[in-house]
């Protein structure tokens, strides 16, 4: 995704002391990169004294320590994990289907499934629909959170508190409820919005099918995708914003420095790996949407159409019974989406935080 | 650690708690199948079966078997095949006996999913069955599952918007086509959007019908190769024909489905306002096809004491019928006998795995016993013996479903078949139709994707 | 002159502020709004937007349809289990990631996220095994409850390892250094100092958990049967066997309402620490 300069720890502390760094210190990312947004930008001044903290061995106190503290999740995650993952890697190269479900045993057929995927042009182009839907919603999302953090910052604290209200509410709703009113706000009959659309002015709304043109179809699950997803950037993103000290804007401001190089100089650096990391979860999540776009899609149009990789998986796998096949689709998946985060994954490595 | 390993420890002390008060409902968690109380378990699809039906199953059962109760789960339609898919094979929890969709039959039969019942057949009710569900349960020539219940497909019109438009019941299937064009046109009440024949455009389960009265199919069996036959000659005309209706009748979405035509149908839902104004008249088609069982869903809402419509214990409106607005007929073939439907239903066999073969047996005996199917019947549901089918009375639905049914034809028993539903390939088909699209030219794509999915078992 | 322009910019964010606060509590409000009104007032063709002449009716009716206490209960012990020991668990390997360098840390760290990419559609038959093959299927209550959970907690822990270790790593040594100097244990000086300040932390992690566990779906549908469902599988199955009929839009909204409440409850009980501790807690740090 991105690759940062690799400065590694002390960017931090240098930011924090003032203005003297206006160029983008952009390794800040470091260990505060992966962490949640919200925290993030704190590390930035904290990052050269963390960074120091492993560092200077601590493995002096207890050797077993860190073992014992990553032995519960490490545990847990084998425990549900690992057959269900072993299953699936030994399963995608058999052929695996109902029959094989009811008893009888499944034969590998090497890489046939994997054949038969990448030789299948709706694959491909399912592929595709999912990385260009991901990205355009991940960055709308993250552009709209960015957005309303920012507005958060501006307004008077009564303001954002029932903004920030609102958006708590939007967030706690749970999936199936969220679809369920969104599909009858969409709905072709008794539809909400065609009823304002058609208020307004616009007549031809009356009665429109949202669902049945694949585009007009993305357009709805962006809407709800995003207004889904919002809430959860806007916190972070205005967590890291409120880490941008006044004071040191101020003193940037004495220094001369105008809005747009205060802006740039200082508040971009800040945010800025709150905000990759945010972005880099929203793509992950992003590519694997599932529940959103199959019940929309029990709705209405035709899902060949509007398949992405996760209903695809589903209905290989679910509706068809070829198991095999879904299992190596998943796997497939998985190695897109590796190969699609490893240019990220490998600047945090470079800066030596994982 | 301390400190927190007690948080943690306190946390799940509560949670657990919480769940020990909850199993006083159910004495004591570990009270499973094996701890002597000898149960069985009945799957039964969606709400059909209804609760009088239920209660007759329970309480026989118990009566025959000592000792023994009868657990009945009711699994949505929406939720079957994979409930099936991980239950089903699973000797531990697989359930007793269960309710498939007939659709769904012969994918789980031909993988050896259900027991084979032919030693039970003449008991059952043997040649009497109804024989096209029947085969959808056999493999070579063994019984796996059989019919439960049967419906069928009729037209449900507004006798009043009919008469408005000035056109009678029709006797053969020109005769329907041109009428609700007419009534498209004439659209006596001047309703926005309003279609003479409500008709989802993706709704192959009703749509199918042209293409069974022009003599055409889905498939066949070539040898043993099964193949789509959409680009048969018989099959485009049926499907040319639905076209025009799609188009020049019905103002459905081209990707609509088969849910609730019934809707469209209706008059208004507004009886509980008190200057019942028209206003907000629901009414939006003078005709739609649907399942028989729909006509429960048809007519005027009826006002319980309190004002508001009355509800049965489900919480649905009931709807009165008013012969003075509703009606039905069997949709006529191009010689003026009934065209053959897409008959609706489901079978029910016994699990494979089940543990407890010889009460499952007993439960098959009752289900298929005059009195239960007696008992389908007064619900309005076809009964599998066709001995007993009178038991649905003698009025006008009876008359339309048995009409129907007479004429009625199932899907393709080709062992793909609930693939090709389940990837929804007629659907996406004759949508595409509703739209526009060169008959000819999609059925031979679609031909090309439904082949191969056929045979794939 | 200047001031008076910054005034208008001001008014001009907050009203912004307040139209987007409005857009984003619509379809909840909408919702809620719905869950009073009847059917017959919903289907029209103009927009109720009031609850006007609204009743309590759904409610009732939604009660009485299915058990919904017995889903409640069972989502409310699940998803508590879930978050509980998913914190416990993934605070404990952010500790060790963010606090001390070991052999094997970068590859724990890179299968934690790998983890998150890998599509769960396809899971679920070998999970029905796994699941049956311990003993934990159809054997009581407390055993259905543990598999569920196991499965949950496996699914959210990754997430919340990523999301803790930014926290910790944000708390300086240094701090519990010095409280050892001063004369505390390393693990008193750890929950007097360390511990607090990572309360938004697992606040935040905790919210994302609670999310997870109360909307998960397929896996609740292959694992539990219909004496145990948990809330999401009510709402289903409630508004499958509506659509059977006529769709009751009022019941449907009154049925998610319910189903929405206990989050919004929950939401409402950790608000003060997820907004201003989110934040106040990242400032102070």
């Amino acid at each position: 995704m991105t690759s940062h300069s690799p400065e590694a720890g002390q960017s931090g502390k240098t930011s924090a002391a003032g203005t003297s760094r206006l160029a983008a210190p952009d390794a800040a990312g470091s260990s505060d990169a992966q962490g949640n947004g919200a925290s993030a930008v704190r590390l930035r001044k904290r990052a050269g004294r963390t960074g120091r903290a492993h560092r200077s061995g601590r493995g002096r106190t207890f050797r077993w320590t860190p073992y014992l503290l990553i032995a519960p999740a490490v545990g847990i995650l084998l425990l549900a994990l690992a057959y269900p993952i072993g299953w699936q890697l030994v399963t995608s190269f058999k052929e695996f289907g109902l029959a094989q479900q009811f008893g009888q045993p499944a034969e590998f057929n090497g890489l046939d499934n994997y054949i038969k995927i990448v030789t299948t042009g709706e694959t491909w182009m399912v592929v595709v629909r999912s990385v260009v839907f991901c990205l355009v919603n991940a960055f709308l999302t993250v552009a709209a959170g960015t957005a309303l953090a920012t507005l958060m910052n501006a307004v008077p604290k009564a303001v954002r508190l029932i903004l920030q209200v609102a958006l708590l509410l939007a967030w706690s709703m749970p999936v199936v409820a969220v679809m369920t009113v969104w599909n009858w706000l969409f709905d072709w009959n008794h539809g909400t919005i065609n009823w304002l659309l058609v208020q307004a002015g616009a007549e031809g709304y009356s009665r429109h099918n949202w669902l049945e043109n694949p585009l007009s179809f993305y357009g709805v699950a962006t809407v709800i995708i995003v207004w889904m997803s919002v809430p959860f950037v806007a916190f972070s993103m205005y967590a890291a914003l409120t880490q941008v000290s006044g004071e040191v804007l101020e003193a940037a401001q004495i220094d001369g420095a105008n809005a747009w190089q205060r802006f740039k100089g200082i508040v971009v650096p800040m945010v800025r790996p709150v905000l990759m990391i945010v972005l880099l979860l929203q793509i992950i999540w992003d590519l694997r949407v599932f529940t959103q776009i199959r019940m929309l899609q029990d709705r209405g149009s035709f899902p060949s159409e509007t398949d992405l990789l996760g209903t695809y998986i589903y209905r290989e796998g679910v509706g068809a019974s070829h198991f095999g096949m879904a299992a190596a689709m998943s796997v497939f998946v998985l190695l897109i989406t590796m190969v699609a985060a490893w240019p990220y994954v490998r600047s945090l490595m470079k800066e030596e935080t994982i | 650690m301390k400190k927190l390993t007690g948080l943690a420890a306190l946390a799940t002390a509560a949670a657990l708690a919480l769940s020990g008060c909850g199993g006083s409902d159910k004495p004591d968690g570990s009270s499973g199948k094996d701890a002597g109380d000898k149960e069985l378990t009945l799957w039964l699809a969606g709400n059909d079966t209804n609760d009088d039906l239920r209660k007759y199953l329970k309480d026989e059962f118990s009566k025959q078997n000592q000792g023994w109760t009868l657990k009945i789960e009711t699994i949505d339609w929406g939720d079957l095949v994979t409930k099936l898919n991980t239950s089903l094979p699973d000797a531990k929890n697989s359930p007793d006996v269960v309710e498939v969709g007939n659709t769904q039959s012969p994918t789980f039969t031909n993988v050896g999913a259900f027991m084979d019942i032919t030693d039970m057949y003449k008991e059952l009710g043997g040649d009497d069955l109804l024989q096209s569900f029947v085969e959808v349960g056999a493999v070579d020539g063994k019984n796996y599952t059989l019919p439960y219940y049967f419906g069928s497909r009729y037209m449900f019109y507004r006798t009043d918007v009919w008469q408005e438009a000035g056109v009678t019941v029709p006797k053969t299937l020109d005769e329907f086509n041109n009428a609700v064009i007419t009534i498209t046109d004439k659209n006596p009440r001047g309703i926005k959007d309003f279609s003479g024949f409500f008709l989802g455009g993706s709704d192959w389960r009703n749509g199918v019908s042209w293409v069974f009265a022009n003599g055409g199919d889905l498939a066949k069996k070539d040898g043993d190769q099964w193949v789509s036959t959409l680009s048969d000659p018989n099959t485009v005309k049926g499907m040319k024909q639905l076209q025009e209706l799609q188009q020049k009748a019905s103002k459905a979405p081209a990707d609509a489905k088969d849910q609730s035509p019934w809707l469209y149908i209706n008059d208004t839902d507004e009886a509980s306002e008190e200057n019942s104004q028209t206003t907000n008249t629901a009414l939006a088609a003078a005709t739609i096809m649907a399942p028989g069982w729909a006509h429960w869903s048809i007519g005027d809402p009826t006002i319980g004491a309190d004002g508001q419509p009355a509800r049965n214990d489900g919480g649905v409106i009931i709807r009165e019928w008013n012969p003075a607005k509703f009606g039905v007929f069997v949709l006529p073939g191009n010689d003026g006998k009934p065209a053959p439907v897409f008959a609706g239903g489901s079978n029910i066999g016994i699990s494979a795995k089940s543990q407890h073969p010889e009460q499952a047996k007993s439960l098959m005996k009752i289900i298929f016993s005059e009195e239960y199917q007696k008992m389908l019947g007064g619900a309005g549901l076809g009964p599998a013996n066709s001995q007993y089918v009178s038991s649905l009375g003698d009025d006008e639905f009876a008359k339309a479903l048995v009409d129907s049914a007479l004429n009625s034809k199932l899907t393709p028993a080709a062992p793909g078949w609930a693939k090709v539903e389940a990837a929804g390939l007629l659907d996406e088909f004759f949508g595409k139709v509703a739209q526009g699209g060169d008959v000819a030219k999609l059925a031979k794509e679609f031909d090309d994707k439904i082949t191969p999915v056929l045979n794939n078992g | 002159m200047l001031r008076i322009w910054r005034r208008i910019g001001r008014l001009a964010a907050s009203l912004l502020a307040l139209a987007l606060a409005v857009i984003w509590v619509f379809p909840v409000y909408w919702m809620v709004n719905s869950s009073f009104l009847p059917n017959t007032k919903l289907s029209a063709a103009t927009p109720a937007f009031l609850p006007f002449g609204g009743s309590l009716t759904n409610f009732k009716l939604v009660f009485t349809h299915g058990n919904f206490g017995a889903a409640l209960k069972m989502s409310l012990i699940i998803t508590g289990i879930t978050v509980v020991f998913t914190l416990l668990f993934a605070f404990l390997a952010a500790l060790a990631i963010s606090r001390y360098k070991f052999k094997g840390r970068r590859s724990f760290v890179l299968a934690v996220l790998f983890i998150q990419m890998l599509p769960a559609e396809g899971l679920f038959l070998a999970q029905y095994t796994m699941i049956r093959d311990m003993g934990l299927m159809n054997t009581g209550l407390l055993n259905t409850v543990i598999g569920v959970s196991l499965i949950y907690i496996a699914a959210v822990v990754p997430f919340t390892v990523w999301m803790l270790r930014g926290f910790v790593a944000g708390i300086p040594a240094d701090l519990e250094e010095a409280a050892m100097v001063d004369g505390l244990s390393r693990t008193k000086a750890f929950f007097r100092i360390t511990f607090p300040l990572l309360a938004p932390g697992l606040v935040a992690s905790g919210v994302y958990a609670f999310l997870q566990a109360w909307n998960e779906f397929t896996v609740a549908l292959v694992l539990l049967n219909q004496e145990n469902k948990t809330l999401p599988l009510w709402l289903r199955s409630f508004v499958q066997q509506s659509s059977q009929h006529e769709i009751d839009w009022g019941q449907v909204m009154a049925a998610s309402t319910l189903v929405a409440v206990p989050v919004i409850i929950f939401f409402l009980f950790v608000q003060g620490r997820m907004t201003s501790g989110l934040v106040a807690g990242a400032v102070k740090g």
